[in-house]
């Protein structure tokens, strides 16, 4: 009994060396590698339940880098100009018939799966064929199996495919859009051997095509360790530059105190979503953590969604255009981004984010739309002012001027407008529809009984849109209206969001992700088919902002045939964003902030304001980009 | 004969608790305002930036609720439950991360909440029990009443506080453990055993903190009760040791309400520490199980709750059965 306890108080006082002398000398990670050579980045999702499950054709432990450091697509997407580029196809599609379903598509001789077969088409057929063998047992095929009617192989590197329907968006389809393709790659010469049991092959840990290759993961979920193939060259995307990090590891830190303490010691390089307390905490310890941005608002705002109120127009009042105007003349959105986000938000008027990529687009093409935009009896209810008047406010409220944007960079930082806040235009709008406060101070229905709005809000889980929402909630208050603001576990929240009969107003971002002119990937959903009635309990699949008005469906079916570089096309787009901005049929809010702090102790030339080449996002497949660009500072 | 009675009575009562938490475990998670198949597919969607169209949605829903058994009547998929989890002990594939079986789920992360928190529960047990004794016992003297205030003191800092002062004083402040463990992976050796066992520490210190503080001021109240029993003046009349009339005469009928709580507080364990877990990035089954919850992934909720009732119900199980061996009352009657 004595030796077994001096056994364990040996091991346990060599674990507790091995562990704090890797931290001491900042040599070594706790998982073995060198610290100058890993590139440390927190998971997007904290730590994993299935970390053995690593197989794309069902849901998998997607977290942990398999689609930016693991999988190859054909064509990925640059997220710094919205563009599509070749990975491992050899240039675009080629289109073989008027109709636009029939197209030829060719990949690049020389790409190797990480234990080295070659890539060909032979993996790609069989990827398809066992998608739709097994469509009603493995569970992330149908994007594939419902989009595509027939495929041939032509030779090792060329292949053909046919589309139920004219498609224009094939690259994007069978590649990625902004973060992600639906549908992945499998290594034949892995996956056929296992017949029947493909679906429910873990697939731990996978063959990949992409230039790093699963060294180590933790079957608990917390960490997952890559390691840089000794013939990255021949990876999917080998020809994009040099990979500079050996390893990779992907690690939960924990709750976001242990995360923030973490940070400051330089145990990991780019964090997710820390508030911005918790940063200014962190800078305050350690000059090398930084912010997205060096001035006011520091966080990143380049995410493909944006944030909106999404209301149910099939449920009365809410069916009334003048309802819901005056719920969003009724928003205080300068007073509700500085008391939930500190000030740090770009609004967003039009139902998508206004990005660099987007602004162009849609913003700038709408703007002179906006201000001219009338409602009611004329009334103009669009504030281009918006930023520069939030700018004073700041200011006012002794944010440092130096930190604040001057100029252009006023809108560029907190958006091109926003809609007036004026409460008593909202009263006279309610009053045209016999809608009018009662003896409680609260709007009253217009059959004088009383009106609870029911405005559901994420609860814990999404803290960001759960401060967003209780502080609409107590804008609408103040103005009047007697809202009950229900926060919901993730569950829940998906439940209201597809049922119509429980759904009155929610705090979204489903249906307003638009990242480049291609509008038609979400906004697809805005159809007929899409529409069930107002009490309806079966699910939705699509349209949760419950688009019902003819002329954006149609438009939608007619942009649906359009070529996606055809100037209809992006007009059609710029048309739908603005028909459904002036019915006020979802309030759009603001860009999604996603605030990105970098520790540059161990690596340094991340994606920033001012050195934008690619989206920030660890977990987006466009991580590659700051892979090959990011540089080692030498710290050892 | 009326032992025999005593102990058919306990194991048909377990056996009626085992059928009735069962039951209601199964009605439960259906009467939650969550679609497991729909929290899937919104994983699905988002991973696919919301391109995923209708069609692939409605093809997919069709498949998950033949996948999930999701489409017979509420009454065959009881009996289908019943049968897979009492005769088969299965219980099936997680729907939120399908097709993984929620027995290998709950098998990875059990020895981790079942090593932690048994272990600190006991230590906890103990340590409090003997503070608690010798502050109850010795209660009219100074040095008691410092025991007791800390017990006083620790009993009311909520526990995330606690974790998080001590997180920050042990691997902040003074940096003797890591902020966020690493455990190792492969084939056990002493060396990774030691890097566990002092990975396991951080939490372990917290969790025995947080229970030791009731430990010590519930025994205390006991102690000081028991104290002035007859029986205890009449054996230090008769001329017995402080030592011999503490452990002998005071503790031992001051112990089984403390028993009872141990027992209980053990079965409990299978719930997991979701905030130990959170806080200190610790392997185990907590934070599967509120996953679950929030997900409405009803077949590791059947899995892990399933687990906790047969724990808790076996607690008190072995309890009613060994009472009449710590109590000689029971016993006689």
């Amino acid at each position: 009994m004595a030796r077994l306890g001096r056994s364990l108080m040996a091991s346990l006082l060599l674990g507790s060396l091995m562990t704090t002398s890797a931290f001491a000398q900042g040599a070594m990670t706790d998982v073995g590698t060198p610290r100058a050579e890993t590139l440390i980045v927190q998971t997007f999702d904290g730590r994993a339940a299935n970390p053995s499950a690593q197989n794309p054709l069902n849901s998998y432990a997607i977290w942990r880098g398999f689609r930016e450091l693991g999988w190859g697509y054909l064509w990925e997407m640059d997220t710094a100009t919205g563009k599509s580029y070749p990975e491992m196809a050899d240039g675009m599609p080629e289109v073989l018939n008027p109709e636009h379903t029939q197209f030829r598509i060719k990949i690049r001789p020389g790409i190797t799966w990480s234990d080295g077969v070659e890539f060909t088409t032979d993996d790609i057929i069989f990827s398809l064929d066992t998608a739709f063998k097994y469509r009603e047992k493995l569970t992330n095929v149908a994007s594939v199996t419902v989009y595509l009617k027939s495929y041939k192989k032509i030779d090792d590197y060329t292949f053909e495919v046919e589309t139920v329907n004219p498609s224009y968006d094939l690259t994007t389809r069978l590649g990625v859009y902004t973060w992600g393709t639906p549908f992945n790659w499998v290594p034949k010469h892995v996956f056929e051997p296992l017949g029947d049991d493909v679906v429910s092959f873990q697939n731990a840990p996978p063959v990949t095509l992409g230039p790093y290759k699963v060294k180590e993961f933790d079957p608990n979920g917390f960490w997952q360790l890559w390691e840089l193939r000794d013939d990255w060259q021949k990876s999917s995307w080998g020809n994009l530059g040099t990979p500079k990090p050996k390893f990779i590891l992907y690690k939960d830190f924990g709750a976001e105190e242990t995360r923030a303490l973490a940070f400051v010691q330089n145990q990991y390089d780019v964090d997710t979503f820390m508030s911005p307390d918790s940063i200014d905490a962190a800078k305050a310890r350690n000059p090398k953590v930084e912010t997205f941005s060096s001035t006011f608002p520091y966080h990143d705002m380049n995410d493909a969604c944006s944030y909106g109120v999404y209301i149910n127009q099939q449920r009365a009042p809410y069916d009334m255009p003048e309802v819901r105007w005056a719920l969003a003349l009724s928003l205080n959105l300068s007073q509700v981004g500085i008391s939930a986000m500190s000030g740090q938000f770009k609004a967003a008027a039009l139902p998508l984010p206004d990005t660099p990529i987007t602004g162009p687009i849609f913003y700038q093409a709408n703007l002179q739309a906006l201000q001219d935009l009338t409602i009611g009896d004329g009334y103009k209810p669009f504030d281009a002012d918006f930023s520069t008047t939030l700018a004073e406010t700041l200011k006012e409220q002794g944010i440092d001027p130096a930190l604040l944007p001057t100029g252009d960079a006023v809108n560029a930082g907190f958006g091109m407008g926003w809609w007036k806040h004026d409460p008593a235009e909202a009263e006279k709008l309610l009053a045209s529809v016999g809608i009018n406060k009662g003896a409680d101070g609260f709007y009253a229905l217009p059959d004088g009984s009383p009106w609870v709005i029911e405005f559901v809000i994420p609860g814990d889980w999404n803290k960001v849109l759960q401060r967003l929402g209780f502080s609409i909630a107590d804008s609408w208050r103040q103005a009047g209206f007697n809202v009950n603001a229900r926060q919901v576990d993730n569950g829940e929240y998906t439940t209201v969001q597809n049922t119509n009969a429980r759904n009155e107003l929610q705090i979204n971002w489903s249906n307003t992700c638009v990242y480049n002119s291609n509008w038609l990937g979400n906004w697809n959903q805005f159809r007929e088919s899409n529409i069930l009635p107002a009490d309806s309990t079966n699910p939705l699949s699509g349209n949760y902002a419950r688009i019902t008005d003819p002329e954006v469906l149609d438009l939608v079916a007619e942009g649906a045939a359009l070529p996606l570089d055809d100037p209809k096309f992006v007009e059609n787009g710029q048309k739908i964003a603005m028909q459904i901005a002036s019915e006020m049929q979802i309030i759009n809010l603001m860009n999604i902030p996603t605030t990105i702090p970098t520790n540059s102790t161990y690596w340094t030339n991340f994606p920033k304001q001012d050195n934008f080449y690619a989206a920030p996002y660890t977990w987006w497949s466009s991580f590659k980009k700051t892979v090959v660009t990011i540089e080692p500072t030498g710290q050892q | 004969m009326g032992v025999l009675r005593y102990v058919a009575k306990r194991l048909g009562l377990y056996l009626a608790v085992l059928f009735i938490g069962l039951t209601i475990t199964f009605m439960l998670p259906r009467l939650m305002p969550t679609n497991p198949v729909d929290g899937y597919i919104g994983q699905l969607q988002s991973r696919a930036n919301g391109t995923l169209t209708s069609e692939a949605i409605a093809e997919m829903r069709t498949n998950l609720e033949q996948l999930y058994g999701l489409n017979g009547n509420i009454f065959s998929q009881y009996a289908s439950y019943m049968k897979r989890v009492l005769i088969d002990f299965d219980f099936g594939p997680s729907f939120t991360y399908y097709p993984q079986p929620v027995s290998a789920m709950i098998l990875n992360a059990l020895p981790w909440t079942l090593g932690l928190l048994l272990t600190a529960t006991f230590i906890a047990w103990v340590l409090g029990n003997m503070v608690g004794l010798v502050a109850g016992y010795f209660h009219k003297q100074r040095a008691a009443s410092i025991l007791e205030f800390l017990g006083i003191l620790l009993y009311p800092i909520p526990y995330y506080i606690l974790a998080v002062t001590v997180l920050l004083l042990l691997a902040y402040v003074f940096p003797i453990f890591p902020l966020s463990p690493t455990f190792p992976v492969g084939q056990l050796t002493p060396e990774k055993i030691g890097m566990i066992l002092y990975n396991s520490l951080l939490p372990g210190i917290t969790l025995v903190l947080a229970g030791f503080g009731w430990n010590i001021l519930s025994m205390k109240a006991l102690a000081v009760a028991t104290t002035e029993e007859p029986y205890v003046v009449y054996a230090r009349l008769k001329g017995a040791s402080n030592w011999t009339r503490m452990m002998s005469y005071v503790f031992r009928n001051a112990l089984l309400p403390q028993v009872t709580a141990l027992a209980l507080s053990l079965g409990m364990v299978f719930n997991g520490a979701l905030l130990t877990e959170m806080i200190f990035s610790y392997p185990g089954i907590g934070l599967i199980m509120r996953t679950a919850a929030t997900g409405g992934d009803y077949n590791v909720l059947y899995g892990a709750i399933t687990l906790s009732i047969i724990a808790v119900a076996t607690a008190g199980l072995v309890i009613d059965l060994i009472y009449p061996l710590l109590d000689p009352r029971i016993r006689h009657k």
